[in-house]
């Protein structure tokens, strides 16, 4: 009896240990090994086709000191996150409110939300190609229908960044859909509690729903921030960085450096500079986090 | 017992380990060691042994290249034609489509470069300068066709080593519509280039043929610069368009010693001044937004948005195949003398192949007029120097529709005795210093600093970049 169970113990064990296998290595050679990798090509001068030296940490003090275009594609890439994560999560969060009302064809609305995510990221850059375009594009037309004089949209150095956001709060599906689960999850009980207590529908929504929210929102704040410093499609497939470097994100700044200008060690040192730069900015939000993120029954 | 097999599972798992990091790191090293090369890239076991076997036996190649839909018809027809007639050679074609250099790069960092591959020419100059390119000098004598090429068509990295060709010779010419030019009673540009427009009668021209959407041109009471139906004249951002304008005005990106920065030079600012005002001071031309815009240039000219347009002798094809236009190719206008660039990719033979010789006998076909119909249909040029001197062999490719009859003038003799390589395409480095140069330039063309300002201060970010040139000969 005693054996027998041991038997089978050993079997799931072994089991366990195959079937988990294939992620286990997926996750070593495609994650692991490369990010030790780049870390190694990032203290190298390896350029592609070339023989490759170490050269310590020469990389990071040329990026940080000499190379203007890496401030360039930083300030572009802050300025897109600072402007883009706040419009979106606000919009975000409006449609799930809205969604979240009793209406008729709710499901209707909720898939049609819904629906920009699901278009491959690069479609639907293409297709506001088309509506940015400033001749024929459907936005100016609709602007000078109205009165308005067009814009140059993502052609022009000051508005280029402004479009870009106008087109990322376009894809906001999956966070109006984390959003739409934690609205659901807001116990009904407070809000009657409110109503009880005769408060208007205001109060509900300023001390209920928001307070409730806050894990939500701090989750897709994170995740968010992340998502838009790996701004890429729009300047490979849009601008290619201009006017001026005026799209130059930094994402598509390291793969040119990498890919174009055949420069791979030059280009680890800029993904491990960008690694630090949103580790510590994850980091202080998670540190901010304590005073206005609050747990149901937990720490406030 | 159940230690053992813990054990073994670990060794397993030890093993793949290993196995992936060594993978990796072999790939890393990048094209260092091209005898560890696994020979031609394949995804196909089966080839990849069949490549191990003594040349002398049976050889395959593999061949890259970009294009459109025609390009890789024709390569696909001239590749069966070429293991058809070679019986022990098998060439696979790998059209790739899309961001060539990218592919090409991660194909040298992973060392599964192909035998022979269509190459951008800054790429072309820094391979061959680091020796990952066959040196056709040294195979001249067996194939003697190797070296009756024109000449501005070499690449060389060092004085005599001819690295690469242009897998066709392309220049920069004027192509305009003919019914426009009827209609508003305007003489052709010239076909002949030692008749070339100056620039201030190629003005006067541009503006005769730019019209606002009440019929009145640049200059004219009431003309209305915002609304404009019909462009004199457009041109692109690139060296396409500055580059033969500098060598018309002697000016040159760097200096002759080829070390320092030349772009600011009163020349050179003439040229990209002049192009500025064509736009926002003539009135005659898009600016680079409404072009980014604006569909491919035989569309701009069939669709009147545009009389003339400056672009290479490859837009031919498109031309030709655009039924409803009726088209003529004239010679670019001159600031000092008539001048215009060549400006195309090379065909190279990688070092990492095993079989030069076979390699090499198939890059004198791939480009061959009598074995690859893009000649005909105005694709390419050769790059031979008999189909620009020998009446028999300049008929066998121009006498068709693809090639009107000043193009003898305005394509072979300007070819011939008018065109120079790109001055770009000798520069080191080229790929970054054109990466700060075009952001750059992007202020003169969007009208945000007159030339001499954006140029001047284009120079502090480009002299560092600045490595020198690679020989002419």
């Amino acid at each position: 009896m005693k054996r027998n169970k041991s038997g089978i113990l050993r079997m799931e064990r072994k089991w366990g240990i195959l079937l988990a296998l294939p992620a286990m290595l997926g996750l070593l050679m495609f994650t692991v090994v490369p990010v030790i990798a780049s870390f190694f090509f990032s203290i190298t001068d390896w350029r592609i086709g070339n023989e490759m030296t170490v050269i310590g940490f020469d990389n990071y003090a040329t990026i940080l000191t000499e190379d203007s275009t890496f401030t360039k594609s930083l300030y572009v890439t802050t300025y897109y996150s600072l402007f883009s994560v706040p419009v979106c999560l606000t919009i975000a969060f409006l449609i799930a409110f809205l969604l979240n009302q009793k209406v008729k064809g709710l499901s209707i609305f909720r898939t049609i939300f819904y629906l920009p995510t699901i278009v491959p990221s690069i479609a639907s850059t293409m297709l506001w190609l088309w509506l940015f375009n400033p001749d024929f594009g459907l936005l100016n037309s609709m602007l000078e229908s109205m009165g308005f004089s067009g814009s140059r949209w993502i052609y022009d150095e000051a508005t280029a960044i402004p479009s870009i956001v106008l087109m990322s709060t376009w894809s906001v599906g999956n966070t109006v859909i984390i959003f739409l689960a934690g609205l659901q999850a807001v116990p009904a009980h407070l809000y009657e509690a409110v109503e009880v207590d005769g408060g208007s529908g205001w109060r509900k929504f300023y001390h209920i729903t928001i307070p409730s929210m806050t894990p939500t929102i701090f989750f897709n704040l994170v995740m968010m921030l992340i998502g838009t410093f790996q701004a890429f499609n729009q300047a490979y497939v849009m601008t290619q960085g201009g006017p001026n470097n005026s799209t130059l994100f930094y994402v598509y700044y390291l793969f040119r450096t990498a890919f174009t200008e055949t420069k791979i060690g030059y280009a680890s040192a800029l993904a491990w500079i960008l690694f630090l730069i949103v580790m510590t900015l994850t980091f202080i939000i998670f540190q901010t986090s304590k005073k206005w993120v609050h747990y149901e029954g937990g720490n406030k | 017992m159940l230690n053992l097999r813990k054990h073994r599972w670990l060794a397993v798992l030890m093993v793949l380990i290993l196995a992936g990091v060594t993978a990796c790191s072999s790939g890393n090293k990048g094209g260092n060691d091209a005898s560890s090369s696994s020979g031609p890239s394949s995804s196909e076991p089966a080839e990849e042994t069949a490549s191990e076997a003594p040349p002398a036996e049976h050889v395959d190649l593999t061949f890259m290249y970009w294009g459109s839909n025609d390009e890789k018809k024709a390569m696909e027809s001239m590749i069966e034609a070429f293991n058809k007639s070679h019986p022990k050679i098998t060439v696979k074609g790998e059209h790739v489509p899309g961001d060539y250099n990218t592919k090409m790069n991660t194909l040298m960092a992973a060392n599964q470069l192909p035998d022979v591959a269509y190459l951008g020419d800054g790429l072309t100059n820094k391979w061959g300068s680091e020796g990952k390119l066959l040196d056709f000098s040294q195979y001249y004598d067996q194939y003697p066709a190797l070296q009756n090429k024109l000449k501005a068509s070499y690449l060389y990295t060092e004085p005599g080593k001819a690295v690469a060709n242009f897998t066709a010779l392309e220049v920069m010419v004027l192509y305009y519509n003919k019914e426009i030019f009827e209609e508003s009673g305007v003489p052709v540009p010239p076909a002949e280039p030692a008749k070339a427009w100056t620039w201030d009668e190629f003005v006067t021209v541009a503006k005769q043929l730019t019209k606002d959407k009440n019929g009145k041109h640049p200059g004219e009471d009431g003309f209305d610069a915002k609304n404009i139906d019909q462009y004199g004249f457009s041109f692109g951002s690139d060296r396409g368009t500055y580059g033969p304008l500098l060598e018309s005005n002697g000016a040159n990106i760097l200096d002759e010693s080829g070390t320092k920065y030349a772009l600011n030079s009163p020349e050179s600012v003439d040229v990209f001044q002049k192009l500025q005002d064509l736009i926002y001071t003539h009135h005659v031309s898009p600016d680079l937004i409404q072009q980014q815009n604006m569909p491919d240039n035989h569309v701009r000219l069939q669709t009147r948005k545009v009389a003339m347009v400056l672009d290479g002798t490859w837009a031919l094809l498109d031309l030709t195949n655009n039924k409803k236009l009726k088209w003529g190719i004239g010679v670019l206008p001159k600031l000092k003398e008539p001048k215009t660039v060549i400006l195309a990719g090379t065909t190279v033979v990688f070092n990492s192949t095993k079989h030069p010789k076979e390699a090499l006998e198939f890059y004198l076909y791939h480009n061959n007029p009598e074995q690859v119909d893009l000649y005909r249909t105005g694709l390419w040029m050769p790059t031979e120097e008999k189909y620009y001197t020998e009446d028999e062999a300049i008929k066998s490719w121009t006498d068709n529709e693809a090639h009107p009859p000043e193009f003898l003038q305005a394509g072979i003799e300007y070819t011939k005795g008018y065109a120079v390589k790109s001055p770009s395409t000798q520069i080191k480095n080229w790929p970054e210093i054109n990466a700060k140069l075009a952001p750059g330039l992007d202020l003169i063309w969007t009208n945000k600093k007159s030339a001499q300002e954006a140029l001047d201060e284009l120079e502090s970010q480009i002299q560092p970049l600045v490595q020198g040139r690679y020989p002419n000969e």
